[in-house]
């Protein structure tokens, strides 16, 4: 329901990244959004079809605190020379990895 | 009702005007204050209480307006006698519960109020002056710590650029007697706290003064000047004929909190300075260092960051739109500040990335002069970086990294080739390493290859690859060979963790010496496990993750909780990764997350002789730094765990505040109580285990340098020396509050006094901090 879904986004501490370039990796990705605190788990977008990236990932944070100064600190600044924004999410769920082809 | 409400209009109103005061008006100052003053005397009779207490949240909350406030209570006392006694009774009793609960920035505001409010002539000249010698008392207290009575001075000397000139127009006898009592003080303190404490280890080109130091300085400048400042705005200046009218009230007397060793005072600081009028050739002066302007700016450009530091954007458009931009060279002054912010010791006041965006927004802010007065801070920290302390040279590096990386990584790299003839632990020549590493984590190799002249191939990050020893091209004679090729082939084939096993029981154990005696590891099992699994899992993060966690059960078969074991988990990953110095760096935060090694496991590794050439490289203590953190994450987990138990248990049921969404928590027993004690117990023995390993391997390895060095007739005072010093004070500024309970056990146990001053002088700076 609408408001379940607006209390877990209130208390998540999960990302939705977009705007990243296909060619970002992983890697870049935990140093940028390691600065902002302690990362629990990245889940890189994956093209339905190849499986290969394609320009959003999944942040989650241990903590909602880190995931605030993500918020503040890194949406909106650059990563391979591309603004990246950044969103609450309610929690990744398997499967949602998968963009549109 | 209806009558109710309109009172919380007319309130909410009244709050909104006395806050908006000052702002950016169409009408003058002036005349916004005095239309303001007679609204709130017509509603004073009926709204007394709210109207005293939003002047008197004003007075301490926006200390940069608190001339326009002094004016205003000045304006209503002029027409309202009683109402300002009322509101100086009130700050008074703020003061006092201020300094109850340590509040030491509002008690300097409320002291820095009435020091206004004689300007007002709302408190008379002499109990302003008894005010400040209670708090100059301090400084007689013999048993109380010296940053009690630095606190309590600083606020007697931070107020005068307020009152200054009035007390000498008025009182010129009692402003130099309290003045002298001062400068005794600012003389005899103990100052064992500042090496410590400094950005740079030079006074050159410009001296690193102790904040109360440099105070000093300044205000015996000021009084030089006549007491004759030109920054702060004085309204109350303009009603002159008004105010002096009006009686003045006494602060009522009062008795200072005596020092309790609960109390937390602010740690002393170190004035950061990079510019000076020379630096900014065009466009206004900047003020000199020992001028009142300077501190005064300074201090507002801080509070701007304060008050704003949740939202970069808007924060990064006030500090550009300072009051007083068109007088001084604010760009500067901005980067100066928030520069100061960054470097801060022990640790910066917000984390480090707030600093980093918040310039990247003032760069795009101010496109025209931003980035260039930037990149001239960076060529000057650049310059002086020989004798800067190393967790503010970690903190330029990082910072810098990520600035490039969001300005295409686009330097003037060329005026740095000199640092590629430099020894590689040269300062220089290892700002230039790191910053490229960096720079390579947010980018990729091949890119930062391009970037740079190629002189600076020689700093270009290694091919961030694995090198596995078994594989296929290797020889095949080597120990273990057949076995990895076997276990790469199952993994592949989805073993479980049984097969795994299976396949690793058929190895000889090289520690075996005869039937009898049993190993309590095999080398052999580990290195081929460890150099396969993470082979296998080479392609990602994640795909490294997956393979450890799937076999989890296989570490803790042939792991366990053997020391030199978990060691050997540590040395394989390195020999497998050590091109990635991320990858290390994430791989050991797993490990110790899923207890693979324990905390002091990687301490010991970290100082191992193999590991000796990696000592002074960054990534070494970013691992060390993670691994003391987790550990004091895990005991505040604990502690928080246990107060929470016995709140509960205590505690009564009929406090229902929380109790709406939080679930009925059962009241945990007396047992279950102690087992959690028992816990934090262990965890709190095992993070001074943690300390005392590493205090421990950095006397011992500095020592021997020392005695080395002595025997050989060498100057020890070597690049590496200077580095592990550097390391070592910076355990000491970033855990001291961890590190601060086992104090007594340090001084005890390891920081003896026939132990070399040379090592002796990092545990003595720590200890000044709160002494």
């Amino acid at each position: 329901s609408r408001v379940e879904q607006e209390r877990r986004l209130r208390n998540t501490a999960t990302l939705y990244v977009g705007n990243l370039s296909f060619f970002t990796t992983e890697e870049q990705l935990y140093e940028l959004f390691g600065r902002a605190g302690d990362v629990k788990r990245i889940v890189m977008g994956l093209d339905k079809f190849k499986k290969t990236p394609c320009g959003f990932c999944f942040v989650e944070y241990y903590t909602r605190e880190d995931s605030e100064m993500c918020m503040r600190y890194v949406n909106g600044t650059r990563l391979d020379d591309r603004i990246i924004r950044t969103d609450w999410d309610a929690g990744f769920i398997e499967g949602r990895q998968y963009g549109r082809g | 009702k209806r009558r109710r409400n309109d009172a919380v209009e007319i309130e909410d109103r009244l709050e909104s005007l006395i806050i908006r005061v000052g702002e950016k008006s169409t009408s003058s100052l002036e005349s916004n204050l005095e239309g303001l003053a007679s609204v709130l005397e017509a509603d004073i009779n009926n709204y007394k209480t709210k109207i005293l207490k939003i002047l008197s949240d004003c007075a301490v909350k926006m200390p940069e307006k608190t001339t326009i406030y002094t004016t205003l209570v000045g304006l209503l006392n002029a027409k309202n006698y009683n109402f300002g006694g009322e509101f100086v009774d009130l700050m008074a009793r703020k003061l006092k519960e201020a300094l109850k609960a340590c509040f030491w920035k509002t008690a300097r505001y409320v002291l820095r109020f009435f020091a206004d409010l004689v300007n007002c002539h709302v408190i008379s000249t002499n109990s302003l002056l008894q005010l400040l010698h209670t708090f100059l008392d301090t400084a007689r207290d013999d048993n109380s710590p010296q940053v009690r009575s630095d606190t309590y001075i600083y606020a007697v000397l931070s107020c005068l650029p307020w009152v200054g000139r009035e007390l000498y127009e008025k009182k010129e006898q009692d402003l130099e007697r309290l003045l002298k009592h001062i400068e005794i003080y600012v003389r005899k303190r103990g100052r064992k706290h500042v090496p410590g404490l400094r950005v740079w280890r030079s006074d050159r080109p410009h001296p690193q003064e102790e904040y109360l130091d440099c105070l000093w300085s300044q205000i015996g400048k000021l009084r030089s000047d006549m007491w004759q400042e030109k920054h702060i705005a004085r309204p109350y200046v303009a009603f002159d004929s008004i105010l002096c009218e009006a009686l003045q009230h006494n602060i009522p007397p009062l008795t200072l909190p005596p020092h309790h060793q609960d109390n937390t005072y602010p740690f002393p600081w170190v004035v950061f300075r990079l510019f000076d009028y020379t630096d900014c050739p065009e466009g206004p002066v900047l003020p000199g260092a020992h001028s009142i302007e300077r501190y005064l700016i300074e201090e507002h450009l801080h509070n701007i960051i304060k008050e704003y530091h949740l939202e970069r954007k808007q924060c990064a458009a006030c500090l550009l739109d300072f009051p007083l931009k068109l007088k001084i060279p604010l760009e500067y002054m901005i980067v100066e500040v928030v520069l100061a912010e960054l470097f801060h010791l022990p640790g910066p006041r917000y984390i480090e990335i707030c600093y980093g965006s918040l310039l990247i927004e003032l760069c795009k802010l101010q496109p025209a002069t931003m980035p260039q007065v930037l990149a001239q801070a960076v060529e000057l920290l650049y310059d002086r970086i020989d004798t800067m302390n190393v967790c503010c040279f970690d903190r330029f590096v990082n910072w810098f990294g990520y600035h490039l990386s969001n300005f295409q990584f686009k330097w003037s790299w060329d005026d740095w080739l000199e640092a590629s003839q430099l020894d590689s632990t040269h300062p220089r020549a290892k700002f230039v390493i790191e910053v490229l590493q960096r720079a390579m984590r947010l980018s990729y190799r091949q890119r930062i290859a391009e970037v740079v002249p190629e002189q600076f191939d020689c700093f270009v990050p290694n091919k961030p690859e694995p090198i596995y020893k078994f594989s296929a091209d290797t020889s095949g004679d080597m120990p273990g060979y057949d076995t990895a090729q076997h276990l790469e082939q199952i993994i592949r084939a989805k073993a479980t963790y049984s097969d795994v096993i299976e396949a690793l029981g058929e190895m000889p154990n090289p520690l075996r010496e005869n039937d009898e005696s049993d190993p309590p590891y095999n080398p052999l099992q580990i290195q081929v496990f460890v150099q396969t699994l993470l082979h296998l899992g080479s392609k990602s993060f994640s795909h490294g993750f997956a393979g450890i966690s799937k076999f989890l059960k296989v570490f803790e078969a042939i792991v366990g909780s053997s020391e030199e074991a978990q060691i050997l988990v540590l040395k394989e990953m390195h020999d497998v990764w050590h091109h990635h110095q991320q990858m290390m760096v994430i791989l050991t935060e797993k490990f110790l997350r899923t207890q693979i090694v324990r905390c002091a496991s990687v301490a010991t590794w970290v100082f191992s002789k193999e590991m000796m050439p990696e000592f002074t490289k960054n990534y070494i203590w970013e691992i060390i730094h993670a691994t003391i953190r987790k550990m004091n994450k895990h005991v505040a987990k604990l502690q928080r765990e246990v107060n929470d138990a016995r709140e509960r248990r205590t505690g009564n049921d009929s406090d229902e505040s929380s109790s709406d969404e939080e679930e009925q928590r059962p009241r945990p027993s007396e047992e279950e109580i102690e087992r959690m004690e028992e816990k934090l117990e262990t965890a709190q023995a095992d993070q001074k285990n943690l300390f005392l390993i590493i205090f421990q391997r950095f006397i011992m390895i500095l020592s021997e340098h020392l005695v080395r060095c002595d025997t050989d007739g060498r100057d020890f005072n070597t690049h590496w020396y200077r580095w592990t010093v550097g390391r070592l004070n910076q355990i000491f500024m970033m855990h001291n509050t961890q590190v601060e309970r086992y104090s007594q056990t340090l001084s005890t146990l390891l920081f003896t006094q026939d132990l070399d001053p040379h090592i002796l002088d990092a545990f003595n700076q720590f200890i000044a901090l709160r002494s």
